[in-house]
């Protein structure tokens, strides 16, 4: 199986409803990008002209068959989102002297789906072998892309961390006044015969739940802001990329941080207060 | 007592919670001063980069920012025509190509970029000697020396796919004669440097000298614009850009998502940093009730009781946005680092750069922040009742 592609700059230079039907029919069909038929008000049957120049010298009539999505791709976030899809040939006679013959039976490129994926890169060898000239890459070696958005990755991990060390210092500084108010407690708790471990344990608990409950709030917080964010970035950039999704597997790891840390911060707090001496405790 | 010295005393009586408080107020003023240094520096950065190339305008064919756009015919004889232009000092035409450098076990991918300079070269050289014009000669960055294991006066064969060309050609057989630096390349990037007839010629073209695009300088004191004008008024065929519309496009297009993760995080920040002060606060006061009652019984006005609040708001705010600067600082360069790995990303270009706007705009939203957090616990104060908090902290 092969899929040929060609790409090229193309000028839209008239649109509108059609002219008789004779004339529609033998007329090449396209595809337009659903952002390309709202801002043009097209739909399917209008009449489209196509120009390979930004003149719109030798514009060419075509009819839109339909309306398509553009497969959401991060790569081209900012890229222009008005795309028209043609037949190979139709592209070729627009783009092309319709003379040159040889030009009219060229591409960019031959993507190739193997039978066997895992031998990409040894195909892509033995193509530059046996044929003189010929590129060939295996996908994962030509989407650079992949590189970019591990990077963003890793930068978004590091600002979490200095957010969760943020937080973490809020924590325990409310911790520590939240503790102190509770002083005369802990005394008076100490004085009718808790263990410092009893409290410290009761403390934990307390440490527990609240970090859990604030832990539950944070992420419903979260997926309700996410259908904000996405709708906001999503008319941004007039796409139907997903920018943010809580899933499963982050959820999890916002539990896994955050509840550990609140129940340290409590403990750590507490702790400082239990050493004390008792009388100091009472205040006596 | 002033009131500012008696917040200090206040903070300093409980030192590990004024601590913890200060510190959380830095780290996340260290984010949000990042994030003032990234609203903007990718656009500055690029502006500087732009500048030092010491080329002002760019021009190509096709009515697109230059680059990937139809070759240029006689690119070389245009070059002189533009040249005798009043309005312009300088201008090299030039064409990038992607290429392959024969290697064992495998070949290297490099960046062609072919010039034909009459006055400001396109690249600086660092060591060896400038092109002369020889199809067969090149220059190349030092990292392609280093990974070729080869050296000035060696020999290189190369392939490449530049644009405009619909077959990729065979080998060609290079001589290196210096090594330079190339303006945009990346940390990791291998790139060389050809004659413009010696791009087209391992292109498997025949040797025509084509560009993609001219890298021109305006004349002294002649404005970009002006210079703009008169290359299209010279040359119909030809969209001429300022470094100024380059970098709007810019803007526009790919930088634009940092400046909204830029926008989306200093709101986030600034709203982290007010709830952590004004909880602070506010758990500090309730636990002062009793005490700012006595004081106002003193003879202490409403007024100094709501000044020592919001003097210590002042403290603790104030104290964490100065600590923030050098961790915010520091913070940048790891920030930094970690986005240039983003592959393609040209050495000299830096995602945060300094500017005193930042630092401004950090102080003003702090001071802002330290305002808007005091604003509760001041009301708690202005209506505190007296005599039944008196009543209220004897009694219990």
């Amino acid at each position: 199986m092969r899929q040929i592609a060609a790409a090229a700059g193309l000028c839209l230079v008239a649109f509108g409803t059609s002219l008789g039907a004779g004339a529609e029919e033998t007329r090449p069909r396209v595809l337009i990008s659903r952002q390309l038929a709202e801002a043009r008000h097209l739909a399917p049957g209008s009449t489209i002209h196509l120009s390979s120049a930004s003149s719109g010298e030798r514009a060419q009539p075509f009819v839109v068959q339909g309306i398509y999505e553009p497969t959401p791709n991060p790569m081209e976030i900012s890229e222009s989102k008005f795309k028209v899809r043609l037949h190979l040939p139709d592209f070729a006679r627009l783009i092309t002297d319709p003379n040159d013959l040889v030009r009219l039976e060229t591409v960019d490129q031959v993507n190739l789906a193997l039978r066997d994926p895992a031998q990409a890169a040894t195909v892509a060898t033995r193509l530059m072998t046996e044929a003189p000239g010929i590129v060939a890459r295996p996908v994962r070696v030509a989407v650079g892309g992949a590189g970019t958005f591990v990077a963003i990755e890793r930068f978004h991990l590091a600002i979490a961390v200095v957010t969760i060390i943020a937080s973490a210092l809020f924590l325990l500084a409310l911790s520590v006044m939240l503790v102190d108010e509770r002083r005369d407690t802990v005394g008076v708790l100490r004085l009718i015969g808790l263990t410092s471990h009893r409290v410290l344990g009761q403390v934990f608990l307390e440490g527990l739940i609240v970090a859990t409950g604030g832990s539950l709030f944070g992420l419903v917080l979260a997926a309700g802001s996410q259908a904000i964010i996405n709708q906001y970035f999503q008319w941004h950039y007039n796409t139907a990329l997903v920018f943010v999704r809580v899933t499963p597997s982050v959820a999890f790891l916002c539990l896994a941080i955050a509840i550990p840390l609140g129940v340290i911060a409590s403990g750590v707090a507490s702790w400082a207060l239990l050493r004390r001496q008792l009388m100091a405790l009472a205040r006596r | 007592m002033r009131a500012l010295t008696f917040a200090a005393r206040n903070l300093l009586r409980q030192p590990a919670r004024a601590w913890l408080g200060v510190l959380g107020v830095a780290a996340v003023g260290a984010l949000l001063f990042d994030m003032l240094l990234l609203s903007n520096g990718l656009v500055i950065s690029m502006e500087q980069m732009l500048a030092t190339t010491g080329f002002d305008i760019r021009a190509g064919i096709g009515g697109m920012v230059p680059g990937g756009g139809p070759l240029i015919d006689d690119a070389v004889v245009l070059a002189d025509r533009l040249r005798a232009l009043p309005e312009v000092a300088d201008a090299t035409p030039v064409r990038f190509a992607d290429g392959l450098l024969a290697r064992t076990p495998r070949p290297l991918g490099v960046r062609v970029m072919g010039a034909a300079s009459a006055g400001r070269p396109a690249w600086t050289l660092l060591r060896g000697r400038d092109l002369t014009g020889a199809p067969n000669e090149a220059l190349v960055s030092q990292r392609v020396l280093d990974v070729m294991k080869t050296h000035i006066g060696g020999t290189l064969d190369i392939r490449t796919f530049a644009q405009g060309t619909r077959t990729v050609a065979p080998a060609e057989h290079l001589t290196i004669v210096g090594v330079a630096e190339f303006p945009f390349e990346s940390e990791r990037g291998t790139t060389i440097g050809l004659s413009l007839a010696g791009v087209d010629r391992v292109a498997g073209g025949t040797g025509a000298e084509r560009a993609e695009q001219f890298l021109i300088t305006s004349a002294d004191g002649v404005e970009p614009k002006a210079a703009k004008a008169a290359i299209e008024r010279a040359a119909p065929a030809l969209t001429a850009f300022t470094n100024d519309q380059l970098l709007v496009r810019m803007q526009q297009g790919g930088l634009s998502y940092f400046r909204q993760i830029s926008f989306v995080l200093t709101t986030v920040t600034v709203g982290f940093a007010f709830l952590l002060v004004t909880v602070l606060l506010t758990v500090s006061v309730n636990q002062r009730l009793g005490e700012i009652a006595g004081l106002r019984a003193l003879g202490f006005s409403k007024r100094r009781a709501m000044a020592d609040v919001v003097s210590e708001a002042v403290l603790i705010v104030g104290t964490g946005a100065v600590v923030a600067l050098p961790l915010g600082l520091g913070l940048a360069r790891i920030l930094d680092w970690i986005l240039k790995s983003i592959p393609g990303i040209p050495a000299s270009l830096h995602f945060f750069v300094f500017q005193p706007r930042a630092l401004v705009v950090h102080l003003v939203l702090f001071a802002l922040t330290a305002v808007a957090a005091a604003a509760y616990p001041v009301r708690l104060v202005a209506t505190l009742p007296i005599a039944a908090t008196l009543r209220r902290e004897v009694v219990s």
